[in-house]
């Protein structure tokens, strides 16, 4: 790979990264919130180096010659150093020293890098949704000892994950007949036309995400992927409180919504401002 | 003899990574596999037309590769930045110093001091390289390769949240971890040979060089390590994001009956899946239908050994070296996940 493909595509790397984590939140479909720091501090460290390789070249002048050191022209090679001359370099360093130095071959294997550094650039990928949805497991939900009180507002604001807990753990039967508003998007249940409120949550990055799932009755499967924000009380299947109690609603109202800055976190719905 | 001289001076200054004639053989695999990918999906989009790019598993199949690449490169960048430090600042005689002399004493320290590295393993891979290049014995760099992303804090404080109550597994991650890095280090000076290593490792002490400046070779040490290291990133990440768009959840129910297939089951899974060694106590967690042995038999073979790890070795240390090395690691993970598994889970 040449010297200025090689800045050009550090210029590149670090653009994108500033372009989705800086200047757009286009970063949380991929990553959590938290790698914000980093992925800035990366981004601007890739500029730096860009700059550097553009402005100092791949080459400076020894300070002083060095015994072994062949007698140094200083000047900067044209940027035009392509693959024959960066062999016959290796078979001079070779020649000279055996134990030589060089980075002009850069493998070319770095050039799969362009790939996500334009992806993040002109073409980022859309957020997961319906499909991966579909096709995981419910999340298992942690087993709580006891309930807080259900807030007074009705309805009451629950993620989804706090509304299958309640249902399937809270013997104190909070939500019996409370209504509840939960935010997620629709993922489609199959064959029977049914669909499930959902929500994708990430640890880490889009690799390690897993899914929480809500089953919703009493109103026809809008579009997939459309956020919603439902209002409706538990639909009463098993017993409330345990195990078998099925984590469903029954659907009073569905409002579309705009996707939540925090989709992918299993927190209640920030939604743009 | 102008013009052979002008090429010279273009090398001066630079530091760390001397190329020989086999470098070209060892270039030309990650390339044809690229040029394969490139080749295949460029057949499939004339078969079938560019409806196929909208088509959800596709994006899926883009956000997820993605998302590993963007995830790991500031670690990535952390590694390769350190790498070069240790290369350009480092006095040369500063580990052999710090170690104990006899290699196999060597191990496990090299091992322990895998905890100060705070990271997840994209950032192990050239450190340990940089390690060997100053002439730390390979066997303690692969302890240090193998237990620094298993072992430091951000990865223990991780599992802790992630199995609420049940401290003993994040002391079993720990102990089966520090083992498995131990005995491998162990295995390496047993029956290891240097030849499987790529030719630039095999020559130590290559650091800074009298007469350069050391700010300079720090910088292209790095950018050459980031660009190497970055292009095989990119190559892992596709490929565990192919088994993490394809491999449907609903498979995993399958294996978990079984302990033993279970602990096999979930170690493939770990190799294939390719989790951040910081998210997986959360992946984990979450596989509930699994005995706690296979669960700690993911956490310890994950962080060791996975596709986009493989990748990154094999550019590193070469394909001779990953392969045999991604095998015995395994092999010694799963074991002593269930030795350990068995005596504290």
């Amino acid at each position: 790979m040449r010297r200025p493909v090689q800045t050009l595509l550090l210029a590149l790397t670090g653009t994108g990264l500033l372009h989705v984590a800086l200047f757009t939140d286009l970063y949380l479909r991929y990553v959590k919130a938290g790698l914000r720091p980093p992925l800035i501090a990366s981004g601007v460290v890739l500029l730096l180096l860009a700059l550097a390789a553009a402005t100092r070249g791949g080459v400076r002048p020894a300070p002083h010659i060095g015994p072994g050191t062949p007698s140094g022209h200083g000047h900067e090679q044209p940027c035009g150093d392509d693959s024959d001359h960066a062999h016959e370099h290796e078979r001079l360093r070779e020649a000279d020293q055996p134990h030589g130095h060089d980075h002009t071959g850069t493998p070319r294997i770095a050039w799969l890098l362009f790939l996500p550094a334009l992806s993040l650039l002109v073409h980022a990928p859309p957020a997961l949704g319906a499909y991966t949805a579909a096709r995981a497991n419910t999340k298992p939900v942690a087993v709580h000892k006891g309930f807080a009180a259900l807030p007074a507002a009705s309805p009451v604001p629950l993620t989804l994950t706090g509304f299958t807990e309640r249902v399937q753990q809270d013997r104190s039967r909070a939500v019996a007949g409370r209504a509840v508003r939960l935010t997620g998007f629709v993922t489609p249940a199959g064959e029977d036309g049914g669909w499930y409120l959902t929500r994708i949550i990430f640890s880490c990055c889009a690799a390690d995400s897993q899914t929480v799932k809500v089953r919703m009755y009493g109103r026809q499967a809008p579009p997939a992927d459309t956020w919603l924000a439902v209002t409706g009380t538990w639909h009463p299947r098993g017993t409330l409180g345990t195990r078998t109690a099925e984590a469903a609603l029954d659907v009073r109202d569905a409002r579309p919504v705009a996707q939540p800055v925090n989709a992918f976190t299993d927190d209640l719905p920030l939604t743009p401002s | 003899m102008k013009k052979a001289d002008d090429l010279v001076s273009v090398t001066d200054g630079v530091a760390a990574v001397p190329l020989g004639p086999s470098v070209r053989r060892a270039r030309a695999w990650p390339l044809g596999a690229a040029l394969a990918l490139t080749g295949g999906a460029t057949a499939l989009l004339l078969l079938a037309g560019t409806q196929w790019l909208n088509h959800p598993a596709v994006q899926a199949w883009r956000t997820v590769s993605l998302a590993i690449t963007v995830q790991a490169l500031p670690f990535l960048l952390l590694g390769t930045a350190l790498s070069g430090a240790i290369n350009a600042f480092v006095p040369a005689d500063l580990f052999t110093r710090v170690l104990p002399r006899r290699p196999a004493l060597a191990v496990p320290v090299a091992g322990a001091a895998g905890a100060i590295l705070p990271g997840c393993e994209c950032a192990s891979v050239p450190v340990a390289s940089s390690l060997i290049r100053r002439g730390v014995t390979p066997a303690a760099a692969f302890a240090f390769l193998l237990s620094a992303p298993a072992i430091n804090p951000v990865v223990l404080t991780a599992t802790a949240v992630a199995f609420p109550g049940s401290p003993a597994m994040v002391v079993a991650r720990l102990v089966a971890s520090l083992g498995t890095a131990a005995v491998m280090g162990w295995l390496w000076l047993w029956l290891g040979k240097e030849e499987w290593l790529r030719p630039l490792l095999r020559h130590r002490h290559t650091g800074h060089r009298h007469g350069h400046s050391r700010w300079t070779e720090f910088r292209l040490g790095f950018q050459h390590d980031f660009l190497h290291a970055g292009g095989f990133l990119v190559l892992g990440a596709m490929a565990a994001a192919t088994f993490n768009v394809t491999v449907p959840g609903s498979v995993l129910d399958t294996f978990s009956g079984t302990p033993w297939l279970a602990v096999l089951f979930l170690a493939g899974l770990a190799v294939l899946l390719a989790v951040c060694s910081e998210a997986d106590a959360f992946v984990a967690a979450s596989l509930t239908g699994f005995p706690p042995t296979a669960r700690l038999a993911f956490l310890v073979v994950g962080p060791m050994v996975d596709l986009k790890l493989i990748a990154l070795q094999a550019g590193t240390f070469g394909r001779a070296f990953a392969w045999r090395f991604s095998t015995a690691t395994t092999v010694v993970a799963v074991a002593t996940s269930v030795l350990i598994g068995g005596a504290l889970l």
